[in-house]
């Protein structure tokens, strides 16, 4: 059996009779798509991990001590070592406040290589084992009991740096000796850095002296608000009868990172414009080009018995090679330039999460169909002139 | 009913302020399986005419009925399919396509028949051999044209027209680059189809001696046709 010869066959013959400018105009493709995915990878990734933070929160409201609102915010998305404290009286304050469904509390210590700890630095989080749901589900689901005191269970990323692994070790936090039980899996927030203890070590760890933290002080109290009431609503009302604290609703976390975005978003979306009026600009110069130089051709074609949608057929599959390998192309680099530059950026080597197959699909896909795209309408004016081209004219080159 | 009627076709091109009738009132009857030779100076409208008859060139005014019905009635699609099915032309200048070899040459018709053609890849490529061995190619079947000589590429031209087993062939001055012997060769090789197939054959040559071998000869002047 012979292989058969068909449009796609002659289209391809005909990319290969101008390698150069076959490669230039896909590399131009190439170049925008590469513009394209590292862009939407950037925006997904900062995107993406903002909102996994505040789901995986599982709450309504942070409510954090007066002016912390930043601090509080680079602890949980950016993986930053800050301590900020409050008097644990506010919570039976906030209590008052009607909406309020559930509160849980956490105290966020700061270790310190050689000083106080033997770990890098990292965020201690002491929370409340009866009250908690934010830590809860994956505590049960990793260690199946509750931490006792003396124990610690790492963050995955935690896990890395302190190099524990899977096995117990034993390691001095602020002068006191803790067990490592375990390692939680990652929840893509800023906390899978963080050690986590029950909060009944914190008396142990304020009594060695080797922490700012004073008796009766927490960090951060994480409220769910009651069914069908509105969390701005509620967290107004905390803030108008609690002068201590500021809140913060789930949907505004990352609100100061988002907004910083926006500018970079505009800027990634002037470049990817531009680069796309480019790229269709070089498709329709270049297939007016190759529209010229191959009118006789077509003219040969049409005469032999070609209809216009076989004319317009072979063109576009030309575009369409050059741009879908092109796009691959740029897929390819925009993904590797994503990787390679993310601990380049400060707001990404903070940020844990990184973009999940389907994410990085729907960006390649993405890829794919504007670079594509952008090559079929710079090159469809060229094709439908010459589709209309009469035979005998262009033949005889009249 | 004949296989093609041309009624009072005119065709005009305007130059400047002056109108040119290339074609001016031409008629003509071919039945199925005739061969004729249209004879005339250059520029005096035989190409023109031909092109009309293939579907290549809208006349002006004027009817071309291929059995009984007027092809420029037809929409594009239509007219394509008539280009493709119906009519082989043999241009009388290089009409190979550069980038292809010989045999992809001759595979192109089919290409553009959709694959309506009865048999797969392989009937098609033993037929394009076929016509290659017919007119004396057989050994250039892989050969791009810019390999070939002129008569080569002619001969070449000659054999895609009976591709998709045409019923009308338009021959542009089929000969004008061959020697002697090939052009008797591919003359026999017409005159062969024309009996055998009873392929109708409309043929245009400078040539009065070419012309005297076809049984019904025309000759045409100013853009008019009449019996020679």
């Amino acid at each position: 059996m012979t292989k058969e010869f068909t449009l796609l066959s002659l289209a391809v013959r005909n990319l290969k009779r101008k390698p150069l400018r076959t490669v230039i105009l896909a590399v131009a493709i190439g170049l925008l798509v590469t513009a394209l995915v590292f862009a939407l990878s950037f925006i997904r990734r900062v995107d993406s991990s903002i909102k996994m933070t505040s789901d995986r929160l599982g709450a309504d409201l942070l409510i954090v001590p007066t002016g912390s609102r930043g601090a509080a915010e680079d602890v949980l998305l950016e993986n930053k070592a800050k301590s900020f404290y409050m008097d644990k009286g506010v919570i039976e304050k906030i209590r008052k406040v009607k909406g309020i469904d559930k509160m849980t509390y956490q105290t966020y210590l700061v270790t310190l290589s050689g000083l106080c700890c033997d770990v890098p630095e990292s965020v201690v989080v002491a929370f409340n084992q009866d009250t908690d749901f934010v830590i809860k589900p994956w505590l049960t689901k990793k260690l199946g009991r509750r931490l006792r005191k003396g124990e610690a269970i790492v963050g995955s990323e935690s896990a890395f740096n302190i190099s524990v692994g899977l096995v117990d070790v034993d390691s001095v936090l602020f002068g006191n000796v803790f067990k490592m039980v375990g390692v939680l899996d990652k929840t893509g927030t800023g906390l899978d850095t963080a050690l986590f203890i029950d909060e009944s070590n914190i008396d142990d760890i304020i009594r060695k002296g080797k922490s700012s933290i004073q008796p009766g002080q927490i960090s951060v109290v994480f409220a769910k608000v009651k069914k069908g009431l509105d969390p701005y609503k509620v967290a107004g009302e905390i803030e108008d009868s609690v002068i201590e604290v500021d809140t913060i609703a789930r949907k505004d976390i990352g609100k100061n990172i988002i907004n910083a975005l926006r500018d970079i978003n505009q800027i990634f979306a002037v470049t990817v414009t531009l680069a796309s009026v480019l790229a269709a600009f070089l498709a329709w110069a270049v297939f007016s080009a190759i529209a010229n130089e191959r009118s006789r051709e077509v003219g040969i074609m049409r005469a032999i018995g070609a209809k216009e949608s076989h004319i317009v057929k072979l063109f576009i599959l030309e575009v369409f090679i050059i741009g879908s390998l092109g796009s691959v192309l740029g897929i390819i680099s925009g993904t590797a330039l994503s990787l390679a530059l993310a601990k380049s950026f400060t707001i990404l080597k903070n940020i844990s999460t990184d973009l999940g197959i389907v994410e990085r699909s729907l960006i390649a896909l993405s890829g794919l169909a504007i670079g594509t795209g952008v090559c079929i309408i710079g090159a469809l004016s060229p094709v439908r002139k010459v589709k209309r081209l009469e035979p005998l004219v262009v033949i005889k080159g009249e | 009913m004949p296989q093609l009627l041309m009624e009072n076709i005119m065709k005009s091109y305007v130059i400047g302020n002056e109108s040119i009738h290339a074609v001016n009132n031409a008629s003509l009857e071919v039945n199925r399986g005739e061969f004729i030779s249209i004879v005339g100076h250059s520029g005096s409208g035989k190409t023109t005419l031909l092109s009309i008859i293939g579907g290549i060139v809208k006349p002006t005014s004027g009817r071309v009925l291929f059995e009984g019905t007027d092809i420029y009635s037809f929409d594009s699609d239509r007219l394509s399919e008539y280009r493709c099915e119906t009519i082989g032309f043999m241009f009388q200048f290089a009409s190979l396509l550069p980038m292809l070899t010989v045999k992809e040459n001759l595979m192109l018709p089919v290409v553009f028949k959709n694959g309506r053609r009865a048999g797969g890849a392989d009937a098609n490529e033993r037929k394009a051999v076929e016509l290659l061995g017919m007119v004396g190619l057989g050994d250039k079947i892989n050969a791009y044209p810019s390999q070939l000589s002129g008569g080569q590429q002619r001969r070449v031209a000659i054999a895609r027209a009976f591709m998709n087993d045409a019923e009308i062939i338009l021959a542009d001055e089929p000969t004008g680059d061959l020697d002697e012997e090939t052009e008797s060769d591919m003359m026999r090789l017409f005159k062969k189809v024309n009996e055998e197939r009873r392929i109708t054959f409309i043929m245009v040559t400078h040539n009065t001696d070419i012309a005297k071998q076809t049984r019904r000869q025309m000759r045409m002047s100013q853009g008019a046709i009449a019996t020679l």
